[in-house]
């Protein structure tokens, strides 16, 4: 069953899924379910969350595979679909998709840098669960623009439009979240400094 | 250039495409400022290991089962394509019957699961446990269409019985039974095979080809994930991420049991 599947291309799933093959849609989602699954996971931080969310960005996509005509990769066509899922809870639970700048300035709570101490740099390599971590840390705003350019490589004018902000605020938030999460970071390898 | 520039100027260093000048202008500086070189080192090494983060997750099984179940419900799924005939809905009795099992095997196997990774713990390394049921092996994929039709557990001979004896021996008298070695933890990926799989694959047999292909392929994902765990959680004892991920298997295992259970009564 696997051999018979690895040798049948998305084209051609796509084509049986619309036919309603179960099978193709098994393959499309054995294709993309990592990446899919991965981007929620990065934007909301929560498994169980991230499953859902998942799960309806597949049955989105499912539900429109009779429409996809193949102007625009699938896969691009995929990941936009399971943004704009991601984006749509967010909104729901009144998360701030884009950041507020006064309030996170007044409620910051990255490290603050101490004067007196010595500067830590990231030299060499940054472990993965750690920076997970720190993403994890980041406001969600900071987060959502993180993710969609660093990690998955949206361009800023793709950014601007599905999360409804400016080209402008998007890289000021891009570059604010980087900053973020570099102190996140230092302050991380800080403590297991200490405690190790 | 100084250093409050090239704060304002390091996005477009990063991403953008800065002309000549200013790169040399930048350059310069952060030659003699050992400050904003680590700052521009920092966000570099920042922004390449995130893509690295792109597809490194892999969702829980029950993922794909929730969506397939859902696009048969929405009619998404042709039928016919999926499962021809009367045997989507089996009317006869001994069909329904005999598919009761299933309950108490999930039922177990949270309990099993539990009782695994609440034990782990306390056990050395060298104790290897097994996938709880794994009392005889075979090759889960050669499931017996024929042992379907002749050795069809019932609830009270098979899957009650292995379930008690499970929550009952603990993790070293099934290591024991499954012929592990204690000091060569399993590395293999290929899905353990126990009697209740057995008779889970032989139950789902009775489905259109391709359903029976998805049942049986989810398995093997499962059996494999609880496998890896496993090792992992012996290699780790105090390792709580891995122990909870060994639980969520075991889950996830006993839902694919219930939904072929929901779907072949």
């Amino acid at each position: 069953m696997t051999d018979q599947k690895q040798r049948i291309t998305e084209a051609e799933a796509i084509e049986q899924a619309k036919q309603g093959h179960e099978p193709a849609f098994e393959i499309l989602y054995n294709l993309h379910k990592r990446r899919v699954y991965s981007l929620c996971l990065r934007m909301v931080s929560n498994p169980a969350q991230a499953e859902d969310l998942a799960q309806e960005a597949f049955l989105q996509l499912f539900r429109k595979i009779g429409t996809f005509r193949g102007e625009s990769a699938f896969s691009t066509w995929l990941h936009r679909m399971t943004v704009n899922v991601v984006l749509m809870q967010l909104r729901k639970k009144g998360l701030p998709v884009v950041s507020l700048e006064e309030t996170l300035e007044a409620d910051d709570e990255s490290p603050r840098k101490e004067f007196g101490t010595k500067d830590l740099k990231l030299t060499g390599s940054i472990d993965r669960l750690q920076l997970q971590r720190a993403i994890d840390k980041l406001p969600p705003g900071y987060r959502t623009v993180f993710v969609l350019h660093d990690v998955e490589g949206f361009e800023h004018n793709e950014i601007a439009e599905m999360v409804g902000c400016s080209i402008g605020n998007s890289k000021s938030q891009l570059h604010k979240a980087r900053l973020k999460l570099r102190d996140f970071l230092k302050f991380m390898r800080a403590e297991k400094a200490k405690t190790g | 250039m100084t250093c409050s520039d090239v704060q304002q100027l390091l996005p477009e260093l990063l991403d953008g495409a800065p002309d000549a000048a200013f790169q040399a202008a930048f350059d310069s500086h952060v030659e003699t400022c050992p400050d904003c070189a680590g700052l521009v080192s920092d966000l570099k090494l920042i922004t390449s290991q995130a893509h690295d983060l792109a597809e490194t997750d892999e969702p829980p099984t029950r993922v794909w089962v929730n969506i397939a179940a859902q696009l048969r419900a929405e009619g998404l799924i042709r039928e016919e394509e999926t499962a021809p005939g009367p045997v989507l809905v089996p009317s006869s009795p001994r069909r329904r019957w005999s598919a009761w099992w299933l309950a108490p095997v999930a039922a177990a196997l949270l309990a099993a699961g539990s009782y695994v990774v609440s034990h782990k713990s306390a056990q050395p390394i060298a104790q290897n446990v097994p996938p709880p049921q794994p009392v005889q092996s075979a090759p889960m994929q050669s499931a017996p269409v024929e042992s379907a039709k002749t050795d069809i557990p019932t609830p009270s001979s098979t899957s009650v019985v292995a379930s008690s004896r499970v929550a009952e021996q603990g993790p070293q008298e099934v290591a024991t039974k499954s012929g592990h070695s204690a000091s060569a933890p399993p590395r293999v990926v290929s899905a353990p095979s126990s009697k209740e799989d057995q008779q889970f694959l032989s139950m789902v047999s009775t489905l259109a080809p391709s359903s029976r292909a998805t049942y049986e392929n989810q398995l093997q994902v499962v059996n494999a994930d609880i496998q890896e765990t496993q090792a992992y959680v012996d290699q780790n004892p105090g390792d709580a991420d891995a122990r909870q991920h060994l639980m969520d298997a075991y889950q996830q295992k006993a839902l694919l049991y219930q939904i072929a259970m929901d779907r072949i009564q």
